[in-house]
C-alpha cells in the first residue's frame, strides 16, 4: 500500500533503530537496496557451520520472498561474485546462511519494528538462520504506532494461514547475568536499507 | 527441586533456605545491581507515555476478557479449527501433560524441542515427556542453562538470573565435553552451535503463547532469542500451550499489553520478535506442506479464580516479572525462595492457586507489604491485597498460629488491649534501658538483636491528650488519629503534631473510642478482628465534628483507605458513615503543607541536614511523595540518600517473622543515609521510626531519627 511518505514516522523510525542495534542506511531504490544486501555478503566474514556436516562451500544469500523480476536483478549483481544465490530449500542451510534478504510489508517506528508476512517457510527461515538480515523497507510503510498498524495486521491475521512477524533488531539475550549479547539463535546482525519512494 | 520443594513445606527450612539464599555473595550482588538498574531502565522506557492509564486500560480490557472467557474460547476453537488447527483444553496439570503426551504418540514423535513456556513449568511437563521415553531440549538459553543443572527458574523472564557465567561455563564445559571459556558472548555461541542440531532434527516444537486472539485463532508469542520462531517453524508438528487466561478478544487488546509487557519486564520498548500464527502454516517435512498445529489451553484452577471475587483478578496477570523486578525481599533470596514455579509476588500468589496451599503458606508469609509491586503491575493488580486474602483464608483452612490468635482477640477489644499495652510499661521494667528495652526474654528475642526495641512510654497520649489543653475552637478541626504505635510507643510525635497544628490555628481532638487501626490483623489475615476495630475506629470518628482526620502513621492511613469500606460492607449505615470518615483522612506532612500552607517562614532553619525514608505506605500507599520533602527544606535541607523509597524492612509482624531479611533491609538503607552525609534521618510513619531507631541505636547513633512532627517542632520559630 504505497502511500504518501510520513516525514515523522520515518525519523522516529531511525532515531529508535538505533538503541535496537538496527543498521540503517538509506537507498534510492529497491535496486540499491538489492546492491546493499550483495554488499554486506561480500563484506561479511563466511558463516561457520554450526551443524557437523559442511557447510557451503560459498558465502550464501537467501532472498525467497521476492519476485521473479527482483530475483533476476538480484542473481545478475551476484554473478562473477564468489556468493552463492538461493531462493528455495533454505531447510538444508540450517548449518549457516550468511545473508537473508526481505522485503518489509510495513514498519512501525515507535519501536523499531518491521512487519513481515511470510507464511512460506523459505520465507521464515531466511529471516531466522542467516547470521545478517538484510531488510528492505519503503518509507512509505512506516506508520507511527502498533495501533496504526492494525488495518494491515487485521487482513493479514484473517487469513487461513498467516505468520506474520515483528522484527524489531539481531536476536538477543541477558540471560547469562544479564549481559546483554546479540546472536543467539536468529541473525547476529539487522541491516535496514531505507528506500526512498 | 525436591529440597526447595520440601523446604517450603515448613517454617524452619524455609527460614534455613532464606538463610543461605542471603550468604550467597554473588546471588546478591546480581540481584543488588538488578534491582537499581531495573528500575532506572524502567523510568526511562516509560518516559514519554501515559503509564497509568494505558495499565488502567489492561486491567479493564483484562477483566472484560475474562467475563466472557467461555465465550472466547468458544470463538477461537471455531476460527482456529476452521483453519486447520486442533484446540484443545485441559482441566487439570495431568490432563495437559497426558494430551501432549498423546499427541507425541499420534505423530511418531522421538525429539522435541521447547520455547519457553511458563505454563509448561507449571504442570511440569517436561518431566511428563521425559516419563514417557520422548527427548525434550530447551532452547531459551536460560532454559536450557537450567535444564542441564536440573534446576527450576528463579525468574519469569531471567530464569538462570541466580547462575554466574562460570557456573554456565561449568555446565556447558560439562555439557560438551570440552573446556569452554566463561567469556559470556563465547558461551552464548556455544548454545548457538549446540541447540542448531536439535532444532534441526526436532520432529515436535512446543512453545507456549502470549495471546490467544479470538476472533481470528491466532497466537501470538514474544521472544528475543529466535528460539521460537525456530520452535514454531522446524519440526513438522507444533504445540503451543496457554492458561486460558491468555485468551483475548482481538489484535488491539494484545498490541495493548505489548506496550507494557516487555518495557516491565526488561526494560525493553519491544521484545526482538513478535510472531503471529494462524492456521496450519507452511511446513515443507510434512507431504501436504501443513503443519500439525495443536493449541492446548490449561485450566488447573483459572476457572475455579473467575468465580472468586477477592482473587480473580489474579488473572489479568501478563507473567511480564515486574513484581519480582521490584521487590525488596526478592531482591535478598532470589526467585527459588519466592515462589514454588511463578516468581514474585505473582508466584506467590500462583503457588497457593496452582500448587498446593502446603507449599504457600510459608511462602505468603514472605510479603512485607510495602507495595512496591502493586505499584507496577502492569495490570494493575493488588498483589499485597490477595496476599493477605490468602493469609486470611490460610488461617481459615489450617487455624491461626497461636500468636496471630492472640493478637486478633487483644486487638478487637480495644479496652483489653489498651489495658494490656498499660501494663506492658510495669511488665518490661526488669528489661527497660531509657527509651529502649534492653534485651528481650528469649521467646521473644530470636533473630531481633540487630535493632533495639522502644520502651513502652509510662503514659500514652490517649491520658495525655486532656492536659495538652487544646483550645476547642479554630479552623481547619483537625481530628488525630494516633494509631497504637504513637498512642502508646511515640507519644511525643503526637504532641509535636498537636504543637504544629495549632501554631497555624487548627482546632485538634481526639476522639477517646479509637483504637488500632488493625493492620496487624489485616496482615495476619485475622479477618473478623479486622472488622472489629474498623467499626470502631468509624464508630469512634462519628461525633467529631471534624475536617480532616490526621494520621502520623502512613500505614494507618493507607491501611484505612485501601480496606475500611470493604470491613465494613455488611453493614450498610457503617459503610456510610466509613465512606465520610475517609474522605478526610489525610497524612501530617499534606495537611501542614497543603492545608495549613506552613512556610520557610514558620521555621528558623539552621540547614540541620536531613535524609528523608519514603514510608512504603506513604509514597506507594498513599502517594504523597513531594509535600514531606518540601517541608524538610522549608525546616533544615533534605539530603538526597540511595533509595529512599525501599522498604527500611520493618514491615510490623513481618520484621519478627523473618529477622534475617529485616535486618538485612535495615543496614542497606542506614549504609546509604550514613554515607549521605546526613545528622537527621526523617520519616513520617512510627513503624519506619521504631526500625530506623532502633537501628541506629545499635550501630552507636550516627544518625539522629525523627518523625516529620519531631523535626518540624525543633525547628519551628
Amino acid at each position: 500500500m504505497p502511500g504518501p511518505v510520513n516525514q515523522a514516522a520515518v525519523e522516529l523510525y531511525s532515531a529508535k533503530a538505533k538503541p535496537a542495534s538496527i543498521v540503517v542506511t538509506t537507498v534510492k531504490s529497491l535496486d540499491e537496496a538489492l546492491e546493499y544486501a550483495v554488499k554486506v555478503c561480500q563484506d561479511k566474514e563466511k558463516a561457520k557451520p554450526l551443524l557437523d556436516v559442511p557447510g557451503d562451500a560459498r558465502k550464501t544469500l537467501a532472498a525467497p520472498a521476492v519476485s521473479d523480476e527482483v530475483f533476476a536483478a538480484l542473481a545478475k549483481k551476484v554473478e562473477g561474485k564468489d556468493m552463492e544465490l538461493v531462493r528455495s530449500g533454505l531447510r538444508d542451510h540450517l548449518a549457516g546462511l550468511d545473508v537473508g534478504f526481505s522485503v518489509a510489508d510495513l514498519a512501525i517506528a515507535e519501536t523499531a519494528t518491521a512487519v513481515l508476512e511470510c507464511e512460506k517457510e523459505d520465507d521464515r527461515l531466511a529471516a531466522m538462520i542467516c547470521e545478517t538480515h538484510v531488510v528492505a523497507l519503503s518509507k512509505s510503510k512506516i506508520v507511527m504506532t502498533s495501533y496504526d498498524a492494525e488495518p494491515f495486521l487485521a487482513k493479514a491475521l484473517s487469513r487461513e494461514r498467516n505468520f506474520t512477524a515483528f522484527i524489531s533488531g539481531p536476536s538477543r539475550t541477558a540471560d547469562i547475568e544479564r549481559v546483554l549479547t546479540l546472536g543467539v539463535h536468529g541473525p547476529l546482525e539487522m541491516h535496514v536499507a531505507l528506500v526512498e519512494d | 527441586m525436591t529440597d526447595a520443594d520440601a523446604a517450603l513445606k515448613n517454617m524452619k527450612g524455609y527460614r534455613q533456605s532464606l538463610k543461605g539464599a542471603l550468604e550467597d555473595n554473588f546471588l546478591r550482588q546480581t540481584l543488588d545491581k538488578f534491582a537499581v538498574q531495573y528500575r532506572a531502565n524502567r523510568t526511562m522506557i516509560f518516559a514519554d507515555m501515559n503509564e497509568r492509564e494505558l495499565i488502567a486500560e489492561i486491567a479493564d480490557a483484562k477483566d472484560e476478557s475474562m467475563e466472557r472467557l467461555e465465550e472466547l474460547y468458544e470463538q477461537f476453537r471455531a476460527e482456529a479449527g476452521k483453519k486447520g488447527v486442533i484446540v484443545h483444553r485441559a482441566a487439570t496439570a495431568k490432563e495437559a501433560n497426558d494430551l501432549i503426551c498423546r499427541i507425541a504418540k499420534e505423530n511418531n514423535v522421538r525429539k522435541i524441542i521447547k520455547s519457553k513456556s511458563m505454563t509448561a513449568e507449571e504442570i511440569h511437563l517436561n518431566h511428563a515427556l521425559e516419563a514417557d521415553g520422548l527427548e525434550v531440549v530447551e532452547t531459551d538459553l536460560g532454559e536450557w542453562i537450567i535444564q542441564l543443572r536440573h534446576e527450576g527458574p528463579t525468574h519469569m523472564v531471567m530464569p538462570a538470573i541466580h547462575l554466574s557465567r562460570h557456573q554456565v561455563a561449568d555446565t556447558f564445559s560439562e555439557k560438551t565435553r570440552t573446556a569452554q571459556d566463561s567469556d559470556i558472548s563465547k558461551l552464548v555461541k556455544v548454545a548457538r552451535h549446540q541447540l542448531r542440531a536439535r532444532f534441526a532434527e526436532a520432529d515436535m516444537g512446543i512453545s507456549g503463547a502470549n495471546f490467544a486472539l479470538a476472533d481470528t485463532g491466532t497466537i501470538g508469542v514474544c521472544t528475543n532469542e529466535g528460539n521460537g520462531r525456530l520452535t514454531t517453524t522446524l519440526p513438522r508438528v507444533h504445540v503451543a500451550i496457554a492458561g486460558i487466561d491468555k485468551l483475548a478478544p482481538n489484535l488491539h487488546d494484545a498490541l495493548r499489553i505489548i506496550r507494557v509487557l516487555p518495557r516491565n519486564a526488561t526494560a525493553q520498548a519491544i521484545t526482538t520478535y513478535v510472531s503471529w500464527i494462524t492456521g496450519a502454516t507452511d511446513n515443507s517435512v510434512n507431504p501436504d506442506r501443513r503443519k500439525v498445529f495443536h493449541v492446548v489451553f490449561l485450566d488447573n484452577g483459572r476457572s475455579a479464580l473467575l468465580k472468586d471475587p477477592k482473587c480473580r483478578e489474579v488473572l489479568r496477570c501478563v507473567r511480564c516479572g515486574a513484581c519480582a523486578n521490584v521487590c525488596p525481599v526478592y531482591r535478598l533470596v532470589g526467585g527459588h525462595r519466592m515462589g514454588y514455579v511463578y516468581i514474585g509476588a505473582i508466584g506467590l500468589i500462583l503457588t497457593y492457586f496452582f500448587h498446593g496451599h502446603d507449599r504457600a503458606k510459608n511462602l505468603v508469609q514472605n510479603c512485607i507489604g510495602c507495595e512496591a509491586c502493586k505499584d507496577v503491575c502492569a495490570a494493575g493488580i493488588d498483589l499485597p491485597g490477595i496476599i493477605q486474602e490468602i493469609r486470611a483464608r490460610l488461617n481459615e483452612e489450617q487455624g491461626s498460629p497461636a500468636t496471630s490468635s492472640l493478637l486478633a482477640a487483644v486487638l478487637a477489644n480495644r479496652k483489653l488491649f489498651h489495658t494490656l499495652l498499660r501494663f506492658g510499661k510495669w511488665a518490661q521494667k526488669p528489661v527497660q534501658s531509657g527509651q529502649f528495652i534492653r534485651h528481650l526474654p528469649e521467646i521473644f528475642a530470636s533473630g531481633q538483636g540487630f535493632r533495639a526495641l522502644p520502651a513502652i512510654s509510662p503514659k500514652p497520649f490517649r491520658s495525655q491528650f486532656a492536659d495538652l489543653q487544646v483550645k476547642a475552637d479554630g479552623s481547619p478541626r483537625v481530628g488525630l488519629f494516633a494509631g497504637c504505635a504513637q498512642d502508646f510507643v511515640y507519644p511525643e510525635h503526637l504532641r509535636a503534631a498537636v504543637r504544629l497544628l495549632t501554631a497555624k490555628g487548627a482546632a485538634v481532638e481526639f476522639p477517646q473510642g479509637q483504637s488500632c487501626c488493625g493492620l496487624p490483623v489485616q496482615m495476619m489475615g485475622e479477618r473478623a478482628a479486622a472488622e472489629k476495630t474498623a467499626a470502631g475506629n468509624v464508630r469512634a470518628f462519628e461525633a467529631a465534628k471534624v475536617d480532616y482526620v490526621a494520621t502520623l502513621c502512613a500505614s494507618c492511613a493507607s491501611h484505612m483507605k485501601a480496606h475500611y469500606l470493604e470491613l465494613t460492607s455488611s453493614d450498610p449505615a457503617l459503610r456510610a458513615s466509613a465512606e465520610k470518615f475517609l474522605a478526610k483522612i489525610v497524612d501530617l506532612s499534606s495537611l501542614l503543607f497543603n492545608v495549613l500552607k506552613f512556610s520557610a517562614d514558620d521555621f528558623r532553619n539552621r540547614g540541620d541536614k536531613a535524609a528523608y525514608h519514603s514510608p512504603c505506605h506513604l509514597c506507594r500507599g498513599l502517594g504523597v511523595v513531594k509535600e514531606p520533602r518540601n517541608l524538610l527544606n522549608l525546616a533544615g535541607q533534605h539530603v538526597e540518600s540511595p533509595e529512599e523509597d525501599v522498604c527500611c524492612g520493618f514491615g510490623g509482624t513481618y520484621s519478627l517473622k523473618f529477622p534475617e531479611i529485616s535486618s538485612t533491609l535495615l543496614a542497606h538503607k542506614l549504609d546509604g543515609v550514613e554515607a549521605s552525609g546526613a545528622e537527621y534521618l526523617v520519616t513520617d510513619c512510627p513503624g519506619c521510626v521504631m526500625q530506623l531507631k532502633g537501628g541506629e541505636e545499635k550501630r552507636g547513633r550516627k544518625v539522629k531519627v525523627e518523625h516529620m512532627a519531631e523535626f518540624l517542632l525543633r525547628n519551628l520559630k
